[in-house]
């Protein structure tokens, strides 16, 4: 068994951006909840964004956590390491998610279907000035959409170098956010031009988004927890490198049949390869060369098992599903 | 180290679409040309009541509210009265358990409820409650005469029976509560008083202070063009309550 350094020196350099990034994702949230928060009256949309908000703070914190984590070494304990903590907190959050939009949906959809009128009115934040609070959650909406947009298209090319699913769907949602800020937004204008019905019709549109959310997320974590095989960050389609080791490994002068399966941990992949030699001659010392080879093959390739069988069973294909 | 199949080339994180920026650009300046009117009431309470009736509902809270013989009268009538008269309006007045008054409200055939309602209001799912106009505080006081106790631990205060104020003078201090039917008329003794009648009854606040109360007044939820000028009328005049407090203290 070996294992080399998690990432290499090139990819170490955008790791170490993308945690700058995340921080400054998470301290930038945290001002824009507190700034939600002091202007959500009784605007259910309002209240929808800000859900989003508190929610978006989950995969930075599960990214910035994981980036720690894994750099434990396994102890006897934890054979295993400790990648899989992340995968634990992602499904945790994505949970959290699909129940949080589904409840403000229900909730924004009863109060459409009881016709409730929302009321905003006044508030006096600087001096004697009142001001209709509206224009603040405008203020505050936009301050908590156009940087957020910036943010996502920032972080997706790093997700795909780093070969991060948590940094990714970060992306993602940070991405997405210009729907939310927007929607919110027309819900409040609606209620300012006398149009009541606009708020929750505006809720219901996020908290379908967040639900939608939820569930990609749900998904991603679950197939993780199944060890799925290995698939592109955009989780569009399977990985090319089991099919490449196994190639790998036909090739070798020794081996006469060879399968290999792989699961991801985190942004690395970890297997087993099982080969068929064509007789005991040096095989330890050809397994640990053939180790050594295919562990540079990929810098996310992170521990491979070589098993010496004399024959090897299949899996079935699963079908598409 | 070889290239991996599996990455593209990362794309360049490029501005937020410029179609979008306009666009909500566009909406924010169409509606910053219309603020004038904004917000707007979905069923044109200001614009009926202006000028016309104003419906409001009264139940008798002393002395915010009271109905001697029927007629209206306390600090909130006199600010809805003038409230109606800046907007030219004459006030129907209509009392009544404040649980009717709220039902009538939710479904818009009352314009407005008054009676010493208070910003804790339960009634906040069926009314929309403007910001408070007056805060007034319970405080245990002593004679101006004496000097401020150090402590009132132990020491007799007079109380209204059947308030709030008797259950929290009994259980969250250690002094010893005497109910009364009517503290104004306590001589000489330690008393817990709504703070703006200390003057009228010569009396000094100890500095402990029972309860708060915001006051609010409740209007139709989602009339906002009608609860804002509301409020900015509350906000012009909230000074004058005081003033309309000793009036009704004299009375």
């Amino acid at each position: 068994m070996s294992a080399h350094h998690e990432l290499p020196p090139d990819k170490h350099e955008k790791l170490v951006k993308a945690v700058r990034l995340e921080w400054f994702s998470i301290v930038y949230l945290v001002t824009a909840v507190t700034l939600l928060y002091f202007t959500l009256g009784s605007s259910q949309a309002m209240k929808a964004a800000w859900v989003e908000d508190i929610l978006g703070l989950t995969p930075p914190i599960a990214f910035l956590v994981a980036s720690r984590v894994r750099n434990r070494t396994p102890n006897d304990r934890f054979p295993y390491g400790y990648h899989r903590a992340t995968a634990i907190a992602y499904l945790c959050a994505s949970v959290a998610l699909l129940a949080l939009g589904g409840f403000i949906l229900y909730d924004s959809v009863s109060k459409l279907a009881r016709f409730e009128h929302p009321p905003i009115d006044l508030v006096k934040p600087f001096g004697d000035r009142p001001i209709w609070l509206g224009w603040l959650m405008l203020g505050a909406l936009a301050y908590s959409t156009v940087p957020q947009v910036i943010l996502g298209r920032l972080k997706q090319p790093l997700a795909k170098e780093l070969n991060d699913k948590v940094l990714y769907a970060d992306a993602e949602m940070n991405r997405a956010d210009w729907m939310t800020g927007v929607a919110a937004m027309a819900g409040v204008i609606g209620i300012g031009l006398g149009l009541w019905w606009a708020d929750a019709v505006a809720a219901s549109i996020i908290s379908i988004d967040i639900v939608r959310d939820g569930g990609k997320n749900l998904r991603v974590a679950v197939d993780d927890l199944m060890d799925k095989e290995p698939t592109a960050v955009d989780d569009s389609r399977a990985d090319p490198l089991p099919l490449w080791i196994k190639n790998e490994l036909m090739r070798m002068d020794w081996v006469t049949d060879a399968e290999v399966r792989l699961r991801e941990e985190g942004h690395v992949f970890v297997g087993e390869a099982f080969v068929v030699p064509v007789d005991d001659t040096d095989l330890v010392d050809r397994m640990e060369r053939a180790n050594e080879h295919l562990l540079g093959l990929d810098w996310r390739l992170h521990e491979l098992v070589i098993a010496a069988v004399s024959k090897i069973d299949r899996p079935e294909p699963a079908g598409e599903g | 180290m070889r290239k991996n199949p599996a990455m593209r080339p990362p794309r360049a994180a490029g501005p937020v679409r410029p179609g979008w920026a306009a666009l909500a650009a566009a909406v924010l300046v169409a509606v910053a040309a219309a603020g004038c009117g904004i917000p707007r009431d979905p069923e044109r309470t200001l614009d009926r009541v202006r000028g016309g009736t104003l419906r409001a509902g009264i139940t008798a809270r002393e002395p915010w509210t009271t109905l001697e013989g029927g007629r209206p009268g306390g600090v909130e009538v006199e600010l809805v009265e003038r409230f109606a008269a800046e907007l030219a309006a004459t006030v129907e007045w209509v009392d009544g358990s404040e649980a009717d008054l709220m039902a009538a409200l939710e479904v818009r055939e009352l314009d407005l409820v008054v009676g010493g309602l208070t910003a804790d209001t339960p009634w906040q799912a069926k009314a929309a409650i403007t910001r408070s106009y007056a805060t007034t505080r319970v405080v245990v006081a002593v004679p101006a005469s004496q000097p401020p106790p150090d402590d009132i631990a132990g020491m007799r205060v007079a109380v209204e029976a059947g308030t709030d104020a008797a259950g929290i003078l009994e259980d969250k201090t250690d002094a010893i509560p005497v109910r009364v039917a009517d503290v104004t008329q306590v001589k000489g003794s330690a008393v817990a008083v709504d703070e703006w009648l200390l003057d009228d009854l010569g009396l000094r606040d100890t500095g402990v202070h029972l309860s708060k109360a915001k006051h609010v007044m409740a209007t139709p939820l989602g009339e906002n063009a009608f609860l804002v000028r509301l409020e900015r009328f509350l906000i012009a005049h909230q000074a004058e309550v005081p003033a309309l407090l000793d009036v009704a203290a004299r009375r």
